[in-house]
């Protein structure tokens, strides 16, 4: 999609998209209140939601909360599987993340943090795989990513646009990350990055650096992993 | 229709090539459907046929879909005035396609095209001649009589094409009927649960996905007529018709540089195409009720598959660079 600096200056391609949604990861005094988490994202959008358990605390927690059946607005639901604070046994915690495999679109999970793929197999086309950012060691790009999608052949790609530019601020190597496993994409998470790589809200300049990949990604969801910025 | 939808280069060929991701289980239901078309083509031939008198496939085999579980829908299409007297006849059709009609009992009499094409709308175009003149349109390959199957076709178009329409314009007439079907189907789908939970799953899983595709495969070049002054509208309304519905679907995804999205979309499809064709999915779909579909893995697969090609669909409709501003202008009212 080309677009002139003046007009990109004013077009949004993040307000223009539908299917948008609110990852809970950055509601951080919300944190434990999953009600309370839910209707900060649904301030967001009512499309779509990403609820986050990125410590492994938090699991049961969010287990409990989806089985005691809330109503929920969104069309689109996921959630974000610890990352952190890990001490169970790997097919206990997949187990307890298959408690909620019918409940869910996507379960997604950081690729360094898996110890072994087998018990992840159960999880099918729930399991989402997203791309690491520059800190860590594996999990990165094509080369590193493939290894995990041979293993996990179900598995679905969430791009994380921001963790891309932190490998290579020319955004070509998230180009070779969409072009590799555009087929299997289930959605995005969006945001810009502070100098320490934590998720800050989109920044313009982000956003139209990202654009042309963002536009090959019209149909899926995108999660927003920090607040929108005001208009 | 000379539809085998397995030409080199087809569009659905195309946006695997632009999109990175293949299509076995469409491709292979091409092939399916193309060499069943030759052995029914082949053996209804030699059934004598009045002049006027055409046999036309339909479902699944207009959309080149055919999988192991797909029934023989067909047509005894009668050009001009309905009479009692039409060989060959129902009976005669049925010795050679024995694997059944669905269970609507729509193609049960012959089909006289003056009824198809005569009464649109009004209280004579009941809800079986909407669907027979929406699927002999939408999703309808020749059996026997290529030509008058064309014909019927041509004629048809041009009752769409009337003098309502005007140069570089939507036709409304025509997408008001494509409309209304797709509405058609789903209400009546909500109609067919209140009469019983039987094959429910199944049902609604070919909501989500096949009867999806015959709706997009009818309003996309619906609204591509936009592109055209009046007088060219038929040969490329006829031209598009002529390729399989995901074809259709496939070029749309092409033509407003939307293949990635195209590729996850008919990806989905394909997806479903390949399980239905699995005996214990199928029968698994067909047991599900809405009482039990959320502990159905089939059902679940279904209905994943169908928001994933929805949301390629809805993306190609309001995302992209000039359909946006033909669906906001046309689709709603």
């Amino acid at each position: 999609m080309a677009v002139s600096a003046s007009s990109a200056s004013r077009f949004s391609i993040l307000r223009s998209h539908h299917p948008v949604g609110a990852s809970t990861g950055y509601m951080y005094d919300l944190r434990g209140d999953w009600p309370a988490q839910v209707d900060q994202a649904w301030q967001v959008s009512p499309f779509a939601i990403e609820l986050s358990a990125l410590a492994e605390e938090e699991l049961d927690s969010l287990v409990g909360y989806l089985a005691s059946g809330p109503r929920l607005p969104f069309r689109y639901l996921s959630i974000h599987g610890p990352s952190k604070g890990r001490s169970l046994p790997e097919p206990a915690l997949v187990a307890r993340l298959g408690e909620l495999s019918a409940l869910v679109a996507g379960i997604v999970m950081h690729p360094d943090t898996i110890e072994d793929t087998a018990p992840y197999r159960a999880l099918g086309r729930t399991l989402v795989l997203e791309n690491m950012d520059a800190r860590k060691e594996d999990g990165r790009t094509v080369d590193e990513l493939a290894p995990w999608f041979a293993e996990l052949p179900e598995a679905g790609f969430c791009f994380d646009v921001a963790h891309a530019w932190s490998i290579d601020e020319t955004m070509s190597a998230g180009a070779d990350l969409l072009d590799s496993f555009r087929p299997r994409l289930r959605h995005l998470h969006v945001s810009s990055l502070s100098p320490e790589l934590h998720h800050l809200p989109l920044t313009e300049e982000h956003e139209n650096l990202f654009m042309p990949l963002l536009a090959r990604c019209r149909d899926v969801p995108w999660i927003l992993e920090a607040p929108p910025r005001n208009p | 229709m000379s539809q085998s939808g397995k030409a080199a280069g087809s569009s659905l060929e195309q946006l695997a090539a632009a999109s990175g991701r293949d299509f076995p289980n469409l491709l292979r239901a091409r092939d399916a459907t193309r060499e069943g078309l030759e052995a029914r083509r082949a053996a209804l031939g030699q059934l004598p046929h009045q002049d006027d008198v055409a046999v036309v496939l339909m479902g699944s085999w207009g959309r080149a879909e055919v999988t192991a579980g797909s029934d023989d829908d067909f047509m005894v299409l009668v050009r001009g005035t309905d009479r009692d007297d039409v060989h060959p006849s129902i009976a005669e059709v049925e010795t050679i396609l024995d694997q059944g009609h669905g269970d609507q009992g729509m193609f049960g009499e012959p089909v006289a095209s003056d009824e198809l094409i005569g009464r649109i709308g009004l209280d004579g175009d009941t809800n079986t001649n909407l669907s027979l003149r929406m699927l002999f349109l939408l999703e309808s390959v020749y059996a026997t009589r290529e030509d008058l199957h064309e014909a019927v076709t041509a004629e048809l178009v041009d009752r769409y094409l009337d003098e309502s329409v005007k140069d570089l314009r939507v036709p409304r007439f025509l997408l008001n009927d494509v409309v209304r079907y797709w509405r058609t189907m789903c209400v009546d789908f909500a109609g067919k649960e209140r009469q019983g939970p039987e094959k429910w799953g199944i049902r609604n899983a070919k909501l989500r996905t096949a009867r999806k595709v015959l709706f997009a495969g009818g309003l996309l070049p619906v609204l591509e007529c936009s592109h055209f002054p009046r007088d060219e509208m038929p040969a490329f309304l006829l031209g598009q018709l002529r390729m399989p519905p995901t074809d259709r679907i496939a070029q749309a995804f092409l033509t407003h540089d939307a293949s990635d999205a195209g590729g996850r979309a008919l990806g989905a499809y394909d997806d479903f195409l390949g399980r239905l064709d699995d005996k214990d999915f199928r029968e698994e779909l067909e047991s599900v009720t809405r009482d039990t579909s959320k502990e159905s893995p089939a059902f679940r697969d279904a209905a994943r598959s169908g928001k994933d090609l929805e949301r390629g669909l809805l993306a190609l409709l309001f995302e992209t660079e000039s359909l946006p501003k033909l669906a906001r202008d046309y689709i709603v009212f």
